[in-house]
């Protein structure tokens, strides 16, 4: 067959199919949108990040850590002459109102011209330095509103007094998506200098703005960065990041989100795919007659397979190109949807990898679903010309096998593509073939049950709906495992949102504390403990703390130590406080570098139990005892010998014991826990935990900043909440992605009862010519898809209710309680959803009037 | 029934289509149907064999096996001295290409090609030239000339047959295959149909194999084979073949 007639035979041959294919373009369109709006996004955000470095920084370079650069740090010797320098400070306080009404604030410190890039959006509109000088505070109105202040008022910082002088609406190096304990306030150094913060030992994060010489080349940027490492002191207690990197952390966090969100989108179209398979199953049955015609002209079985696959790969197009429109309309309107959550002003919304990738994925599950189907035409019996009823032969196994392990392949191909990993890839197949198995076996299961239940007793309507349901070659086992497979997901995903939201909200272990004090000086210890009683506080424990740099590691100095060993994860920030799961570790680098809390104790509290070691058994040697998972992150084990420097002395301490704590307490915990008799006379301070009655938090931040300014209080329950919120955009976006499926399975729905309009059409002209009206048709049909609705909505619920225990239980390690109110409306959604697409799909049966058909036969 | 001489003038040339010992079984639950039961028969050149029998003696099953769109259970099937019960589907796929035409009770022609697409199909399969030419010289043979932009459903019963009849004849098979041509057809429509398909055999010297129910078809044709049970009951040799057809 030359390639001009395959073409024009292709062509001639598609007459009049492609109506009969649209829900073939629908499937596959709603599965390539998502794909494309993922991908999309997610290379806005990676472009932008990229695009706007600078501004993301304020700066060409910033050098970060929990200690100062060296002021008299020589720029121009570093070969960074005419480079410009700014100084920031950033820590967590709480100030007040002249009202007594406190509030837990982010500081920051400006020293020296901000920003280097990017806009400071400030009221009045004028440069920060105008705003700012000893006396004076900027601050975001959310401040304002929370203390029911205005500009002009005054505001306690530290014990201060400070005169509110403007607003600031946003900063460059600040995005709206990251997490934040308090809104902004910026002072001036001097004013930092007055508030005595620094001095009484707060936890204070270091910034370095650097603005590079305008003559300076990029290339000569990393061999800056290079001698400017070399130059710093100790240069492993600092990060620095350049424009030219563009915010890895960040990029990193957004591309890994992107890859789980593709894999969700993904599966949407894998879903999509199902409804192509039918699609094409229902029009090549249509065409068995056509097939055998061509077989008698003297056309060969592969001949017309490649016909019938070049339609299939043209309309596989069509359904990419509708969905890439679709893609990019989601684009436009999510990022409106969701301000919060994708920073509008990075979004490009046309992306040509990213439709690249929807066309290619498209095409390809337009192919890939499509080819078990097609194989069958190579088993259409020409005899069918003579005898109509020759029924399409089984096909080889060897073909069959073939069709099914391209499918597979195919399947594990784009989902390693979308993860940009094989074995996420592998995953996700295995799990994408296991739930479907079981879908459909479950359909499979429940449908031959149904058909064989005694319904002599129903009404007329429901028997007829019973037998439709259980009849052989229904093809809703197809619709049931797509509808399913979208309630499993959008279901799935919910209950485990909703579980962890609500732990996260709600559920604080019994016995956990809701405030945590820090930065307490030793001296106002007792007075601070009054107070939190005056509050109501009970249950107070305070701890000492004494902060460290961890300097060698059995006689090997840090630096040495990081370099050799294993870089830390990117953007992974040091936590505040010492608590939290820490599943896997965070990197050697991490927990060399970090800014070491040591505490000492006698015994140690109820959630920690010692795994190896003896607690306090070496008289001869000051021993510590480390957290088994720190433990593993620096590497060492029993008897290793830790040095610490602590204001300049060094200290060694050997490791006799290692401890594992249970983090879900929420008690006071620590890596470190030093025996006593060695830290008592170094400089420490005073971290505490109280239970407070509800209400009693607000009370006792008040009471603090009126006496101990700089003390912080941390509130538990309201830091949980925020991290709650993160997590709930989050999942908002997957329950999105997860409703698309739910979108293919009703557009497969619809398919396969389109697809049998014409039976269809012939049974309701024979129920109406034996006496039946439109109306019990109608309610027949009614209770057919329902129960298709039903046993799809039963089996998706029962899946993600498995699914959400599972990770519930065994990911996140949560205690799991039956919930009621998500699956009841999945369930009912399903039935509803069902019977409207189906009864919508049938009209035009129903509309049929029965001599038309009836004649037609 | 009149004997003639002509079946011995067919029989001098070797057979176009040559069946031995054919035979073609299928499983019916757990039985075993015999649908063709060791047929032996020899088809000259040229010559035109009508097959009869009532319903279900395997008139259509022969006609299936002749073209190779069946195989037998056991038996030859030969064209121009050919096996071809071995033959792969793209080998038979070819054969048919090349040697066999086939016109149906129910006309199957392609119902989303114009009737000028429907004749082209075997033209542009075989690679012949100026295809488009050739198709409505065709259709202008069958009285179609200006219907060659139709759809089949825009055609009576009896104009779908002629396109049948001019796509089979497209690339002048040697041999032709009909089943029941005139079944679905009113007796005038059916008596036109059948004097173009006789016109065409006979002016292209093709070899026609017809299956009907119709004895008054039957007796137009060289030779009549009676079917039953799968069985050649009997033989008939006629002449004039064409008589009363005009």
């Amino acid at each position: 067959m030359s390639p001009a007639f395959y073409l024009r035979t292709m062509a001639r041959e598609s007459r009049g199919s492609f109506g009969r294919l649209a829900f073939f373009v629908i499937c596959l369109a709603v599965g390539v949108a998502a794909v494309v709006a993922v991908a999309g996004l997610s290379a806005s955000l990676d472009d932008g990040l990229r695009a706007e470095a600078r501004q993301l920084l304020a700066a060409d370079l910033r050098i970060q850590g929990s200690r100062p650069l060296p002021p008299g740090l020589d720029l121009a010797r570093v070969g960074l002459r005419g480079a410009h320098r700014t100084d920031v400070q950033e820590m967590v306080t709480v100030v007040a109102s002249p009202a007594g009404t406190s509030q837990l604030v982010e500081l920051k410190v400006i020293d020296g011209d901000y920003p280097f890039y990017g806009k400071l959006d400030l009221r009045p509109v004028v440069p920060l330095k105008q705003l700012l000088n000893a006396e004076s505070a900027v601050v975001a109105p959310e401040l304002l509103s929370r203390l029911r202040l205005k500009v002009g008022d005054r505001l306690a910082i530290g014990g201060q007094g400070f005169r509110i002088a403007g607003q600031v609406l946003s900063e460059p190096d600040h995005m709206s998506i990251s997490l934040s304990l308090g809104p902004r306030v910026f002072l001036s150094g001097p004013g930092l200098a007055r508030t005595g913060l620094v001095e009484r030992g707060s936890r204070i994060d270091h910034r370095t703005l650097i603005q590079l010489p305008a003559d300076m080349k990029a290339s000569e940027l990393s061999a800056a960065v290079e001698r400017l490492r070399r130059a710093i002191p100790n240069p492993s207690f600092y990060r620095i990041d350049t424009y030219k990197e563009g915010q890895p952390a960040l990029r990193e966090n957004f591309l890994r989100v992107g890859r789980f969100l593709g894999l969700v989108a993904l599966l949407s179209l894998f879903v999509g795919g199902i409804g192509v398979a039918q699609s094409v199953r229902a029009w090549l049955a249509s065409r068995l007659d056509a097939v055998a015609v061509l077989k008698c002209l003297g056309m060969r079985p592969r001949e017309i397979l490649a016909l019938y696959l070049g339609q299939t790969v043209l309309l596989g197009l069509a359904g990419s190109l509708v969905g890439m429109v679709l893609g990019v309309v989601i684009q436009l309107i999510l990022p409106r949807l969701f301000p919060d959550l994708i920073p509008i002003q990075l979004i490009q919304p046309f992306q040509p990898g990213a439709l690249l990738r929807g066309l290619g994925l498209g095409v390809g599950v337009a192919i890939l679903f499509s080819l078990p189907p097609l194989a069958g035409v190579l088993r259409v019996p020409a005899a069918r010309v003579l005898r109509r009823d020759a029924e399409p032969l089984p096909l080889h196994r060897s073909v069959s096998l073939l069709t099914s392990l391209s499918l597979v392949g195919g399947i594990f191909g784009m989902a390693s593509l979308q993860a940009a990993s094989l074995l996420r890839g592998a995953q996700f197949t295995g799990g994408v073939l296991l739930v479907t198995a079981a879908l459909a076996g479950a359909a499979l299961g429940v449908t031959r049950a149904v058909g064989r239940l005694p319904r002599g007793f129903a009404r007329l309507s429901l028997r007829q709906g019973l037998a439709a349901l259980g009849r052989p070659g229904a093809g809703t086992v197809g619709a049931i495992v797509a509808m399913g497979l979208g309630v499993l997901v959008v279901l799935g995903m919910s209950l485990v949102e909703q579980r962890l939201a609500r732990e996260m909200s709600t559920e604080l272990p019994a016995g956990a504390p809701s405030a945590f004090l820090v930065d307490i000086q030793p001296d106002q210890w007792e007075g601070v403990e009054g107070l939190l009683k005056q509050a109501g506080a009970t249950r107070i424990e305070s701890v000492p703390v004494v902060m460290a740099r961890l300097s060698a590691i059995d006689g090997k100095g840090i630096d040495q130590l990081t370099e050799s060993g294993e870089p830390g994860r990117p953007g992974e920030r040091e936590p505040r406080g010492e608590r939290g799961p820490r599943r896997g570790g965070r990197g050697r680098r991490w927990a060399l570098s970090r800014e070491q809390r040591l505490t000492y104790m006698d015994r140690l509290p109820a959630d920690n139990v010692v795994v190896a070691g003896k607690l306090w058994s070496d008289p001869k040697r000051a021993e510590v005892s480390l957290e088994e998972d720190f433990a593993h992150d620096l590497n060492v084990g029993l008897g290793s010998v830790l040095r610490f420097d602590i204001e300049g002395v060094p200290i060694d301490l050997t490791v006799t014991s290692l401890r594992r704590v249970d983090w879900k307490t929420f008690g006071i915990n620590f890596f470190l826990v030093v025996e006593p008799g060695v830290l008592e006379s170094a400089p420490q301070q005073r971290l505490a935990v109280a239970h407070l009655p509800p209400g009693g938090e607000q009370r006792a931040q008040d009471l603090l900043a009126g006496h101990y300014p700089n003390v912080t209080v941390l509130r538990l329950r309201e830091i949980l909440e925020k991290i709650a919120k993160v997590l709930g955009r989050i999942s908002l976006a997957v329950r999105f992605l997860g409703g698309f499926t739910v979108v293919a399975g009703i557009a497969i729905l619809a398919g396969a009862v389109s697809a049998g309009a014409g039976r269809r059409g012939r049974e309701v002209a024979l129920l109406k010519t034996l006496g039946m009206t439109r109306r019990l048709v109608m309610e027949s049909f009614a209770v057919e898809y329902a129960l298709v609705g039903l046993v799809a909505g039963a089996i998706g619920t029962v899946g993600a209710v498995v699914l959400a225990w599972a990770v519930v239980t065994q990911g996140f390690e949560l205690r799991w309680d039956l919930p009621v109110i998500s699956p009841t409306i999945a369930l009912v959604g399903s039935i509803v959803l069902t019977v409207v697409a189906g009864l919508a799909a049938s009209a035009r049966a129903l509309e049929r009037r029965p001599v038309e058909v009836l004649r037609g036969e | 029934m009149r004997p003639t001489s002509a079946r011995f003038s067919f029989a001098m040339s070797p057979p176009r289509i040559e069946l031995r010992q054919l035979t073609r079984q299928l499983p019916s639950g757990d039985r075993t149907l015999t649908i063709l039961d060791r047929v032996d028969l020899s088809i000259a050149p040229g010559e035109f064999t009508a097959v009869l029998g009532p319903s279900g003696s395997g008139k259509s099953t022969l006609l299936a096996l002749m073209a190779g769109l069946d195989r037998p259970t056991s038996g030859e099937v030969r064209i121009d001295g050919v096996p071809i019960q071995g033959m792969s589907e793209d080998q038979l796929a070819l054969l048919r290409r090349e040697k066999i035409g086939f016109v149906f009770q129910t006309f199957q022609l392609l119902h989303n090609l114009t009737a000028q697409e429907n004749v082209l199909l075997p033209l542009e399969l075989a690679g012949k030239s100026d295809p488009v030419e050739r198709a409505n010289r065709l259709l202008a043979s069958v009285g179609l000339a200006d219907r060659g932009h139709h759809y089949p459903t825009q055609l009576s019963g009896g104009e779908q047959q002629r396109v049948a009849l001019a796509r089979a004849f497209a690339v002048r098979p040697p041999i032709l295959l009909a089943d029941e041509p005139t079944g679905n057809l009113d007796g005038t429509t059916g008596k036109r149909v059948l004097e173009i398909l006789l016109d065409l055999q006979k002016s292209h010297g093709t070899t026609l194999v017809l299956v009907t129910h119709d004895p008054g078809v039957a007796a137009l044709a060289h030779r009549l084979i009676h079917l039953r049970d799968g069985r050649i009951e009997r033989q008939e040799a006629l002449t004039p073949a064409r008589q009363g057809v005009r």
